[in-house]
């Protein structure tokens, strides 16, 4: 028997509820996109959708975009501008509300690590060592993390990249927890979720230490626990996240029309 | 050929790069607007030891690295979007051919605009307080590293801001959808850097997928954000950016951004790729042929087709400029 939704939409939508209707928000290729269009698809019809690149106005066309800037993403904008514009005038200004962002790792302050993994325990070191691994790079990410009202962080949950402290900050969530970020005159005030592929973890309002929130129906906190590679706390009002709805599932799957998310 | 800046690619690459050099391009991202048919003319004439200023890693940076003809690189980000990680760049990071300086898609384009009006830094509230400040491929023993992105108090709030370095490239070949014959420009999409970079750069040389009269040019000022005077040299190319897209003239060629990019992850498929892909032509006819014909009418027949629709009256016929 199969599941009526995948691991990959249950956190697509979880995602997506989390932007308001009304809100400047950002969005990266991929995932992210697709949680923000089906916000915009389900109950955030007047969000304000922009990429990094300085297209807004448009929704994808013909599939997932293969990049910000493709022709997918450009067939409908009402307006091109620039980085300079999108990520500076619009993020870094503090106007942004909201972005989505990935990450390969992240750690319990939800700093993220896209730029790349290290053998050995994972840490650098004084001297800037070769990475085993080389991944993206920060990209606009860091812009969006230090800059937009708030972000959100989506990331395949494994213990490997749920992690104590990551190796290299690419974008920083609470730096090392409490009131660090206040030191460095961000306009934007952090990461309010991470989202994963079992649940949702939210920052405790004072230590700022992620928690678990909330625990996909097809998951418990148990898994999470153990997919987790700190020790994770569990909030005194978490709970199991509500499933997707009929609407919500129909919504996302008009967005997703090629199922990038239904493929394993 | 009429009368102007426009220049044959290979002439192009002969006049204005040298080994060694800063050499900025790709100021699009990983599957825009780039000129990546500038990147293939700089293997076939064998430029080494560039140090490349990419605002976004992109297939012609992921080409050079692969090809060993890149030292040093700075960039906002380094892979291919959906298409994965850039397999070629990545090789030459994590062998240590190649020193790879991480910045953020903002910094560089703050840092562009600093070159181009000439300030001494440009104040940020991005990168600091992450390992891209503390961090320095060109400095890896310092630590936390404050050359590369300083401190400075912010003399009003009293806090701690970043100070980023300006950037001057020697050389930006910048990719564009349309230029005249004297250098005036229409970009259709994002421009993403490309304004910035323009005003930075010592010298400017502009690939265009197609040249209009500049009666074009008369009619849509506004849109005209490169003009002539800052472009030394103008270069016609027809899907420039090829596999990578160009909003109004063709889409991202699928297959081949996948191929590319599984070939650049070995010494054997780059050699193979260069093989095949850079030294196999000898003229824009050539090119086409390697694209495919077929491929190259169906990718001109994109989504975004539309937007060219204002300008093709304009657009001059191959045996104009040939």
């Amino acid at each position: 028997m199969s599941a009526p939704y995948t691991g990959q939409e249950m956190m697509a939508i979880a995602t997506g509820r989390e932007v308001q209707d009304g809100e400047l928000a950002i969005f990266g290729v991929g995932l992210s996109m697709l949680a923000g269009f089906f916000a915009q698809a389900h109950h955030a019809p007047n969000v304000r959708a922009m990429t990094e690149g300085g297209v807004y106005g448009a929704t994808p066309v013909g599939g997932l975009p293969w990049g910000i800037e493709c022709n997918r993403i450009s067939a409908n904008a009402t307006s091109f501008t620039s980085a300079l514009d999108a990520l500076g005038c619009l993020v870094a200004s503090g106007r942004c509300d909201v972005g989505v962002i990935g990450a390969a790792q992240v750690d319990k302050f939800g700093n993220v690590n896209t730029t790349a993994i290290w053998d050995g325990d994972g840490v650098i070191g004084d001297r800037y060592r070769l990475p085993k691994t080389r991944l993206n790079g920060a990209g606009g990410a860091n812009d969006i993390a230090c800059g937009a009202g708030r972000f959100i962080i989506m990331a395949a949950h494994e213990a490997k990249r749920f992690v104590d402290k990551v190796s290299y900050i690419s974008s920083p969530g609470y730096l090392t927890g409490g009131d660090a970020r206040s030191r460095y005159g961000f306009t934007g005030g952090g990461p309010s979720a991470i989202i994963t592929t079992l649940g949702i973890l939210r920052p405790d309002p004072d230590s700022k230490e992620f928690r678990l929130d909330g625990w996909f129906p097809f998951s418990s906190i148990e898994e999470i626990r153990a997919n987790t590679g700190w020790n994770l706390k569990v909030a005194p009002d978490a709970r199991a996240v509500p499933e997707p709805t009929p609407e919500e599932l129909a919504a996302l799957r008009r967005v997703d029309e090629t199922g990038a998310l239904r493929r394993k | 050929m009429p009368p102007g800046k426009l220049i044959p690619l290979s002439e192009a690459v002969r006049r204005y790069t040298r080994d060694g050099m800063e050499y900025a391009s790709g100021a699009a991202l990983p599957v825009g607007s780039d000129a990546i048919v500038f990147g293939r003319e700089l293997l076939r004439q064998g430029r080494k030891d560039l140090h490349a200023i990419f605002h976004c890693n992109s297939q012609q940076l992921n080409l050079l690295a692969a090809a060993g003809a890149v030292a040093k690189a700075e960039c906002g980000f380094s892979g291919l979007e959906v298409f994965g990680f850039a397999n070629g760049l990545r090789r030459a990071v994590e062998s240590g051919r190649l020193e790879l300086e991480d910045y953020s898609n903002l910094s560089m384009t703050l840092r562009l605009l600093g070159g181009a009006l000439g300030w001494p830094f440009v104040p940020a509230t991005v990168n600091v307080g992450s390992d891209i400040q503390d961090r320095s491929a060109f400095a890896p023993d310092e630590y936390p590293c404050r050359s590369k992105i300083a401190t400075v108090t912010d003399p009003f709030s009293g806090r701690e801001i970043g100070a980023l370095r300006p950037l001057i490239p020697e050389l930006a070949a910048i990719h564009v959808s349309l230029a005249d014959p004297l250098g005036n420009t229409i970009m259709l999409g994002t421009e993403w850097s490309r304004f910035e970079l323009s005003r930075a750069a010592k010298r400017v040389v502009v690939i265009a997928d197609a040249i209009v009269d500049t009666a074009c040019m008369r009619q849509y000022p506004n849109l005209v954000r490169i003009p002539d005077l800052v472009v030394e040299a103008v270069v016609w190319w027809p899907f420039a950016a090829w596999p990578q897209s160009s909003p109004g003239l063709y889409d991202v060629d699928e297959a081949h951004m996948k191929l590319m990019n599984q070939a650049l992850a070995t010494e054997a498929g780059t050699a193979g790729y260069l093989r095949d892909f850079v030294e196999s032509y000898d003229d824009i006819g050539g090119y086409l042929d390697i694209i495919g014909r077929d491929t190259v009418a169906a990718l001109s027949r994109g989504p975004t087709s539309f937007l060219l629709d204002p300008y093709r009256s304009w657009i001059l016929p191959p045996e104009v400029l040939q």
